[in-house]
Formats: structure tokens, C-alpha cells, sequence
């Protein structure tokens, strides 16, 4: 994915609270820059490991490759990890838990495909064995 | 100082598991309560629950102790202090070391001062923690007679093995406390065994794995633990890591037998629903699966349900195991007289997938049994129902409403045999700011979990 480029301002806009917007740096991740502007927001871990900050982006690009958190299906629903996203130009987005609607699935209901797994097992060999 | 009986010689805790059982009866209980992964922009804080049938506030949370920032994620905590320093009478059971196991910040909290309205001591920023041990996602707090660990399940990025902090009885960060992990791939719960010289630990997932939620596929490319490890204890270092497999795949808590005389121990397998069991028989340890609970179907489910064994913990006279089965609703308590063959002697439901209890005594359950805590007598086992916020999500995501509880449940430490108790309820659903989810509890005057003897 395409690095954000330094200094660049971006306008984000929290589609769920509202629509305000904000003018934020593209070179900080979305918590940051966010909170400074006094938008409460969850968070956990603050280094994408975890998904507490999960956000669903309607709009735009961002850069969160420093995420390790988010499996192949959660991507797809558009869900990035706040805490390591950068802006790569102006997004929309819908934040906090109202917008983990398709964050948070049982395994035993709705299994993943091979293709729905986090990146870094995917680019993995083959399961070693088949969960019974 | 508190707790110590007529012994004013000794220090914090009881001369032996015989003892602990005859000490009074337990007044307070605390309780980590959560706000993370909720929608609720507040810390998250160590709730006091009046456990007095005589007192007019009995079965309700008396105060709050919220933490500095949001997002820790509070699970599981241990005392500074327990039995294994009884014999140091410089040292009290005064501070609950309360993890925030997503932030990493260890929370120092002191329930002395006034027992009913515990206060924030000091707090280890979970980002020096990193910086001076690359660990993070702290989990299970033992004290070591005078010092600490804790078993961290990641290094500062996340990833396993992890390792164990050493905090020195002033909370100051010595280090790492471990010499050698050996083969050792992921890292849980523990429990030491020093007549034995020994020590095992168990194996969740790296932070990076488990706090996103349960990818149930990720445990088929050995993203999750399958394996205990015999450490010597002396020596910091893993000297046996026992392969469980399809057997143990998840192994969670760590239980030795009380008497410390005894080499007995048990892991619960969390994803294959077993109770695993060791002892030493010739200088050799013997591991062996004991008990087996069977994957249930869901009806419009493709893969089998297992129980998931969240917990479980021992009697303080090593005679009954508890355990609760998160998903399917039911918490079992066995006799545990012969270690090698588990009978199983009491059963009640709560919540739970499987639709069997919904409702307990007239209130709606959410979540299933998960962290339970015995009394020392053996009489009165408090359980909640949550789990972790984001696997909460994922198995019972009306929790987000509804909120977590506790329950207590009536146990016969004769004959065995569960009930639960009709008039103890603490409703986390209504709490004053939105409803809560509640964990791990522990007792002042020690518990069934905390207490060692060396």
C-alpha cells in the first residue's frame, strides 16, 4: 500500500457522529490525530493488535499496514485499526462500537474461508491440521 | 494487618490449607468490571461487592475504583502477598496488582486502607513495562515470597512467546524473571510447586491472536497452545515441555493441589473441553487426560460446540475441581478424592449457547459461567459470565445490553452437590454508568486461587 505522504492534510469525517469533519495530518494515525481534536474514541492496545479501535472506512484510503488485528472477512466489511491508520487523503468513516456491526462473528456458526484469514497466516503454509 | 488470625508472629495468609479453611467467613469480594470493547467511553475499575448476608447492602457493589485511562482491558490480578510469605511477619496482604491486559499498565491497588473503598496506589505505565522488558499483555500475578511475577503473553509487539516479569515488593520493575523459556511458543497461566522445585506454565495465544477475538480457524496453523511446560523452578527455566495435542489444545488455568507436599496438578484444556492431569511417580512426570467433555451440535451450526473449560480451580483440601463450560452454560464441580479418576458430583446451568438457562432464579443470564472463585471453606463459589471483551462480542454480543453478572453458588464440600443461590445476584447490566461486564474476583483474607505454601 501507498505510504501516506508527509504533511499532507486531510479532511475526516465521522459519518455516525453527525458528519463534522476534521482537518487532520496524514502523517499521525487517525486516534491520534482525532483525539487531539477531542473525539472520544475507543481504543485497547494502541499498536493494531487488538480491534477496540475498529473503525468502518465508507470512504477513502488509508494506510494500515502496521495492523495485524483485522482478518480477510473483517477488510472486507472495511473495517481499519484507528490506532495505526494513516489518511492517504480525505475519508469518511462510521466509528466506535455502532459500526462493528459485521466486526464480531462465532466461529462456530460462520466459519472463515482460506482466503478470510488475517495476511500474515494466509502468506503461511497450509493448516497444519483441521480444527475437529 | 489483616487476616492473620491470633497469630500475631506470623504474616499475610494461613500456616496451612487446613488452616485457610477455618479462617472467618468472606465479607468483601472484588471484582474487575469492564467498560472496553462496550461503546462506553469509561475506565474500567475494580468493583467491591458486600458478600454480608447480614448487611443491609448485600449482594451489591458498595464502590467503584476506576482506573486512570480507558481501554485496559482488566482480567485477571493476584495479591502482593500470600501464604507463602506466612512466615515473614514484615509482609501483608494489603495490594490487589490489577493488569490491563490490552494496555499493558499494571494497576497497584490498596485494600487496607479501607477494605470497602479500595484506593490507586501506584500504576507500572504498561509502556515502561515494554521498554525495559519487551513484554506486554500481562495476565496471571503471583507473589514469590517477597517479590512478584507475572506472566506476560507477548513481547512489546505482541507476538509470543512473551515471558514472566519480575516486580521487586516495592513495585519496581526488576525484569524478567525467567532464564530460560526452552521450546516454550506461547505463554498463560501458572502455579509453582516449591517442595517440588517446580513449576508449569500454559499456553493461550500471542496478544496479537486472542485480543482481536477467536479465530477458530487460526488453531489449525498452531496459532493457539497445545503444549504445558515443567519448569525448574530454582533455575527459571523450562525443563520439560510436554506436547498435549488434539487433547489439550488450548491449555488454560493451572492448578496444583494446595498441600505442597503434593506433586498432583491439573490444566483445563479450553478448546478440546478436557481436564488434564499430572503428578510425579518416580522421579518422572505422569500426564494423563481425565476428564472429557463432549463437543455439543447446534442445530443450524456447521461445527460442533465444544464446552470451552475457561477456568478451573481446586478446593483448598485438594478434594473437589471446579470448572465452567462457557459456551455450553454449565459449571461442574468433581470429586477429586483419586486424582486419576474424576467423579463428577455436582452440575448446575447458566446461560450458556446452548439455550438450557436463560434465566436463573427470575434473572436473565448473559454469557456463560466463566471465572469462578471458591470460598476457603469450600462452601460458596461466585461466578461470572464474562469472558474477554472482544470474544464476548463474538458469542454473546447482547452483553453489550444486557451487561455481565455474579452469581454464587451453594456447594456441598461433604457429599458434593451445586446449587445456586437464590438471593445473591449482582446485576452489572445496572451499573450507574452503563452496563458493565465483570471477571476475575478475589476475596481480602486470600482465596482458593491465591495461596501457596512453600
Amino acid at each position: 500500500m501507498t505510504k501516506s505522504i508527509m504533511g499532507k492534510r486531510c479532511t475526516i469525517t465521522l459519518a455516525n457522529r453527525g458528519g463534522r469533519s476534521y482537518a487532520v495530518d496524514g502523517d499521525a494515525p487517525l486516534l491520534d490525530t482525532l483525539e487531539k481534536h477531542g473525539v472520544p474514541l475507543p481504543y485497547g492496545c494502541r499498536y493494531g493488535g487488538c480491534i477496540t479501535c475498529a473503525a468502518k472506512l465508507l470512504d477513502g484510503a488509508v494506510d494500515q499496514s502496521a495492523g495485524v488485528a483485522l482478518n480477510g472477512r473483517q477488510l472486507k466489511h472495511g473495517y481499519v485499526l484507528l490506532c495505526v491508520a494513516l489518511p492517504l487523503g480525505d475519508c469518511t468513516l462510521d466509528v466506535g462500537v455502532e459500526s462493528h456491526d459485521n466486526l464480531y462473528r462465532n466461529p462456530f456458526q460462520s466459519p472463515l474461508a482460506p482466503e478470510e484469514l488475517k495476511a500474515g497466516i494466509r502468506a503461511e503454509a497450509h493448516p497444519v491440521e483441521t480444527p475437529r | 494487618m489483616t487476616n492473620n488470625g491470633d497469630m500475631e508472629c506470623c504474616g499475610p495468609g494461613y500456616a496451612s490449607p487446613a488452616e485457610a479453611m477455618r479462617a472467618p467467613r468472606e465479607k468483601l469480594l472484588y471484582t474487575v468490571a469492564l467498560y472496553v470493547g462496550t461503546g462506553i467511553h469509561k475506565p474500567d475499575y475494580l468493583a467491591t461487592i458486600d458478600a454480608d448476608p447480614e448487611s443491609p447492602t448485600y449482594s451489591q457493589v458498595i464502590s467503584r475504583l476506576e482506573m486512570p485511562g480507558i481501554g485496559d482491558e482488566l482480567h485477571h490480578m493476584g495479591w502482593n502477598a500470600c501464604s507463602s510469605c506466612h512466615g515473614d511477619p514484615t509482609k501483608e496482604r494489603r495490594y490487589l496488582i490489577v493488569p490491563g491486559v490490552r494496555s499493558s499498565n499494571l494497576h497497584i491497588v490498596d485494600c487496607v486502607t479501607d477494605p470497602r473503598k479500595p484506593t490507586l496506589h501506584k500504576v507500572i505505565e504498561g509502556a515502561e513495562i515494554k521498554a525495559k522488558t519487551n513484554l506486554s499483555a500481562p495476565h496471571t500475578v503471583h507473589c514469590l515470597g517477597s517479590d512478584i511475577i507475572i506472566s506476560m503473553l507477548g513481547d512489546a509487539k505482541g507476538e509470543a512467546p512473551g515471558g514472566f516479569l519480575h516486580l521487586n515488593e516495592d513495585f519496581e520493575i526488576i525484569g524478567r524473571w525467567e532464564n530460560g523459556l526452552g521450546a516454550m511458543k506461547f505463554n498463560y497461566d501458572f502455579w509453582y510447586q516449591p517442595r517440588h522445585n517446580v513449576m508449569v506454565s500454559s499456553e493461550w495465544a500471542a496478544p496479537n491472536t486472542f485480543l482481536p477475538g477467536f479465530d477458530l480457524e487460526e488453531v489449525g496453523h498452531l496459532k493457539y497452545g497445545r503444549e504445558i511446560h515443567f519448569w525448574n523452578f530454582e533455575k527459571k527455566c523450562v525443563e520439560h515441555s510436554h506436547y498435549l495435542g488434539e487433547d489439550g489444545l488450548v491449555p488454560l488455568e493451572v492448578r496444583f493441589h494446595h498441600d505442597p507436599d503434593s506433586s498432583h496438578g491439573f490444566v483445563g484444556a479450553a478448546l478440546s473441553s478436557n481436564i488434564i492431569h499430572w503428578y510425579k511417580n518416580d522421579g518422572e512426570w505422569i500426564i494423563e487426560k481425565v476428564i472429557d467433555v463432549e463437543n455439543e451440535r447446534h442445530p443450524e451450526w456447521p461445527i460442533p460446540l465444544p464446552g470451552l473449560i475457561s477456568v478451573i480451580l481446586l478446593s483448598m483440601d485438594d478434594r473437589f475441581l471446579y470448572f465452567s463450560n462457557w459456551l455450553h452454560g454449565d459449571l461442574r464441580q468433581y470429586d477429586i478424592s483419586n486424582p486419576s479418576k474424576p467423579k463428577l458430583v455436582g452440575q448446575v446451568w447458566m446461560g450458556g449457547l446452548l439455550g438450557k438457562a436463560p434465566e436463573v432464579n427470575g434473572h436473565k443470564v448473559t454469557g456463560g459461567p466463566q471465572m469462578i472463585q471458591l470460598s476457603l471453606d469450600g462452601k460458596r463459589l461466585y461466578v461470572t459470565t464474562s469472558l474477554l471483551s472482544t470474544w464476548d462480542n463474538q458469542f454473546y454480543p447482547e452483553i453489550r445490553e444486557n451487561g455481565g453478572c455474579m452469581m454464587m453458588v451453594d456447594c456441598d464440600p461433604v457429599n458434593g452437590g451445586m446449587s445456586i443461590n437464590p438471593d445473591f445476584f449482582v446485576d452489572f447490566g445496572k451499573e450507574p454508568n452503563g452496563p458493565a461486564r465483570c471477571h476475575e474476583t478475589r476475596y481480602p483474607g486470600g482465596d482458593c486461587t491465591s495461596d501457596i505454601w512453600i
